[in-house]
């Protein structure tokens, strides 16, 4: 096992896929440098610097950089699946799926089912996504429950250098459309990732982060680690909590939460997304239906409010979830009889 | 501020339409505390004192004791504040309308005194009106009256802070005194791909994850898959674990012709035959000991129950009255006995018959009896070789059954049931003890048929045979 920084994980695991496979290619603004520079030491590798090294090693046929058009770059990619490549688009912020929805949605998320399965489309559109950096509005959403709605698209949220391993390498030689959703506050985060070049986490694939048995919190990406500190704080005080990092919003691992729904009897979901039509509501539903003789208390939610993502720090930090409010909801669950 | 209360006819009970007052304990103008007596209420079925919920002044009785008024009825007026005017009470009186049933208003004693008291309605709170800014949605401030809740201190979960039904029930209940059970040891995550909870439960009963296949997408293991495992299967349970249900299916076997007969018969044999059971116990020893001798002597392989057999046998040629079977309005008795012996079989239970077993010598009963039981275990029983018994023996003491009641074999009259052999300890004629072997015969008797001084007298025949086993060679 090495320590790799998330970054890092994005970064090596496309890279080793890349040496792999020859029909793994990637496209994006500025993923080789931008203002018009062709690769060498100036070429920044994207502004996330993900694919740093990329065109030195593999390439302009390979290593593709695009106008700032995300209708193109996502049509492109598409295009590029359905002809036997295996393109990982890059989307610099996911708050500008708007301009590309029709190939998301309409082109590479049907093209399989409508083609009778005779086509296939392992296209990944990889986007950072979330709140945290000051950085507005429109560069800031979580955008996961707008995709996670989508039939045939497969959703993925890692929250740990060694889950973006296992999943994108997964995502990777996946034969459908992946939407690889990286959080912004994550790509510094630190953590052991395996060795093994083959090594892959099937998509549905839910991740047990830390076990109790009073509550169970369910969470993606960026709130993992926000529910794991809750969790360890509740801890102190004889509060166990399972949190489950979900993985993957679409297909979901319906099994590992309602087995802990069932074992805890109370549910705390988190969510960076506001809680409309949300996957918080999605989960809650879930417990609702399937669990409902387990349920001992309402299930909680823990989201952003039903507003756009403010730009004024203390605002922005009030809008986002954080450990005091989960712990709050997580002993209004308890409380309640 | 003066706080007006009606005190009404209490609903005990669904069937509880009216009740009357017995008596009064409090006189108009009177004060008094939470738990004192107001009045006793009788009803149909019982009379019980109503106790104050809470403490306060008697400002008017309507009814007068006496009085059958039905449930809902205004009884008196109370007031906690003890300052509203009389005009007040009159506008209260005016404006009171009964709640449709169980409008009780303190609840009555909790212990009644007759046993028969009907469950009691719960009595509800006294309505308050709650005057306050804050959103609260309708049903919310309806109940929040209802039961007195000081909304003030509960935060509204709602749009805004909205206060719900929810949140006035939560701050009725209170909140949950259940301690937490706290973390688990969250086992190790490795490259076989299992759901949380299958790690979790092969953590807690040490099953190796490597050594099952999953059924789940990509071969995950799932929670099922671990279950299948578990070496408590039976439900058993490894120390600490805990107990689980598995599935307990009936193996639905339908009745074959012989149980079904069997099943009919012998209902209808105990439905209908009058049984009686006379009990007797017999010294073995003299028995078993002919028997060694006569085995060896005759070459044969008899058993207990082949003994047992002939002597039943013998007696019954000395009883005939005993030996006999019913057919409607008419006893058959037979001179000579055609002994069934109850077998199980694969099939169920069969009773051949061991023909004229009175004139056989026993190496001639236990050939008959052991070519019988042949026949029985591979099905192979004739009808002829069931039918027309005269009298059954039916013995389970090789189970080390004591002794038991068997049901009589109709149209026959009688059945003998054998227990065990045990040993026990007898008195001597000297007042010693000595041990012997003892088994323990009931005889179901049809009292319709046979008599009990008769079947008394076959058992006492009987009984001296085995005890002096020479006569059976006589």
């Amino acid at each position: 096992m090495a320590k790799m920084v998330y970054r890092d994980a994005v970064r090596k695991t496309i890279f080793q896929e890349m040496e792999r496979d020859e029909n793994v290619v990637v496209l994006g603004e500025d993923i080789v440098g931008g203002m018009g520079t062709a690769g060498g030491p100036e070429a920044i590798g994207g502004i996330w610097s993900t694919s740093t090294g990329f065109y030195d090693a593999f390439g302009p046929d390979r290593v593709i950089d695009t106008p700032i058009s995300e209708s193109a770059i996502v049509g492109a990619a598409g295009g590029l699946a359905l002809t036997g490549k295996r393109p990982i688009a890059e989307l610099m912020f996911a708050d500008f799926i708007g301009v590309s929805l029709d190939q998301i949605w309409n082109q590479i998320a049907k093209f399989r089912y409508m083609f009778g399965g005779k086509s296939k489309c392992p296209a990944i559109i990889r986007m950072v996504y979330g709140a945290g950096f000051n950085a507005a509005a429109q560069h800031s959403q979580s955008v996961h429950q707008i995709l996670t709605g989508m039939p045939g698209l497969k959703v993925v949220m890692p929250s740990t250098p060694g889950d973006v391993v296992g999943l994108l390498r997964e995502a990777i030689r996946e034969d459908d459309p992946v939407i690889f959703l990286e959080h912004k506050a994550l790509y510094g985060l630190s953590g052991e990732v395996s060795d093994d070049p083959d090594f892959t986490i099937p998509f549905a694939h839910a991740r047990l982060a830390r076990a109790g048995e009073d509550v169970t919190i369910v969470a993606t990406g960026m709130m993992v680690g926000l529910a794991e500190k809750t969790a360890d704080t509740l801890a102190e005080d004889g509060i166990g909590c399972d949190v489950i990092d979900l993985r993957t919003t679409s297909p979901l691992d319906e099994e590992a939460v309602l087995d802990s729904v069932e074992a805890t009897g109370r549910l705390v979901v988190v969510d960076e997304a506001p809680p409309r039509c949300s996957l918080a509501t999605d989960i809650v539903a879930l417990a609702s239906n399937k669990a409902f003789a387990s349920l001992k208390a309402p299930p909680q939610m823990v989201t952003a409010p039903h507003t756009p993502v403010p730009f004024a720090r203390e605002l922005e930090s009030a809008y986002l979830p954080d450990p005091g409010k989960i712990e709050a909801a997580v002993r209004k669950a308890l409380d309640y009889r | 501020m003066a706080r007006l209360r009606a005190f009404t006819m209490p609903k005990w009970g669904i069937e509880m339409t009216e009740g009357t007052i017995a008596e009064w304990q409090v006189k108009e103008g009177e004060d008094f505390a939470k738990g004192d007596t107001i009045c006793s209420i009788e009803t149909a079925k019982i009379t019980n004192e109503v106790d104050a919920e809470y403490g306060a002044k008697v400002r008017r009785v309507i009814a007068e004791a006496g009085a059958e008024l039905p449930v809902g009825a205004l009884l008196a007026v109370f007031d906690d504040g003890a300052d509203a005017s009389e005009d007040e009470v009159e506008a209260f009186i005016a404006n009171f309308k009964p709640a449709g049933g169980g409008d009780a208003k303190p609840a009555p004693k909790e212990s009644a005194p007759e046993p028969e008291t009907e469950p009691q309605a719960s009595a509800p709170k006294e309505r308050v009106k709650i005057d306050t800014n804050r959103p609260i949605s309708p049903e919310a401030l309806k109940l929040a009256e209802e039961e007195g809740v000081d909304i003030a201190g509960i935060e509204g979960s709602g749009r805004g802070g909205r206060i719900t039904y929810q949140d006035v029930h939560q701050a009725i209940r209170g909140p949950n005194t259940a301690k937490p059970k706290g973390t688990t040891v969250l086992p190790e995550e490795d490259a076989i791909f299992a759901s949380p909870l299958a790690r979790r439960i092969a953590a807690l009963h040490d099953i190796d994850l490597s050594s099952l296949s999953g059924t789940g997408p990509r071969g995950r293991i799932s929670k099922k898959d671990v279950l299948a495992k578990m070496p408590d299967e039976d439900g058993a349970g490894t120390a600490g674990a805990p107990f689980r249900l598995v599935a307990n299916e009936a193996d639905i076997v339908p009745f074959d012709k012989i149980r079904k007969v069997v099943a009919k018969r012998l209902t209808t044999a105990k439905q209908d035959i009058p049984h009686f059971y006379l009990r007797i116990s017999v010294n073995a020893d003299p028995m078993l000991d002919m028997r060694k001798a006569a085995n060896l002597v005759l070459g044969c392989k008899a058993s207990v129950n082949d003994f047992i057999v002939m002597a039943a046998a013998r007696a019954l040629a000395r009883h005939p009255d005993v030996n006999v079977q019913l057919h409607g309005d008419e006893v058959h008795r037979f001179a000579h006995a055609d002994v069934s012996v109850a077998v199980a079989s694969p099939k169920g239970l069969v009773t051949p018959i061991v023909r004229q077993a009175n004139r056989m010598r026993i190496d001639q009963i236990a050939n008959a009896t052991k070519g019988l039981i042949e026949k029985a275990k591979e099905g192979t029983l004739g009808y002829e070789d069931m039918d027309g018994g005269t009298f059954t023996v039916s013995n389970l003491g090789m189970f080390g059954i004591e002794n038991f009641d068997a049901i009589i074999n109709p149209p026959q009259g009688a059945i003998l049931a054998v227990g065990g052999s045990n040993r026990v300890p007898v008195e001597t004629a000297d007042g010693g003890i000595a041990f012997e072997n003892r088994i323990s015969f009931t005889l179901s008797v049809d009292h319709r048929a046979i008599d009990g001084a008769t079947g008394a007298q076959f058992l006492q025949t009987f009984k001296m045979m085995l005890e002096d086993p020479e006569q059976l060679f006589g």
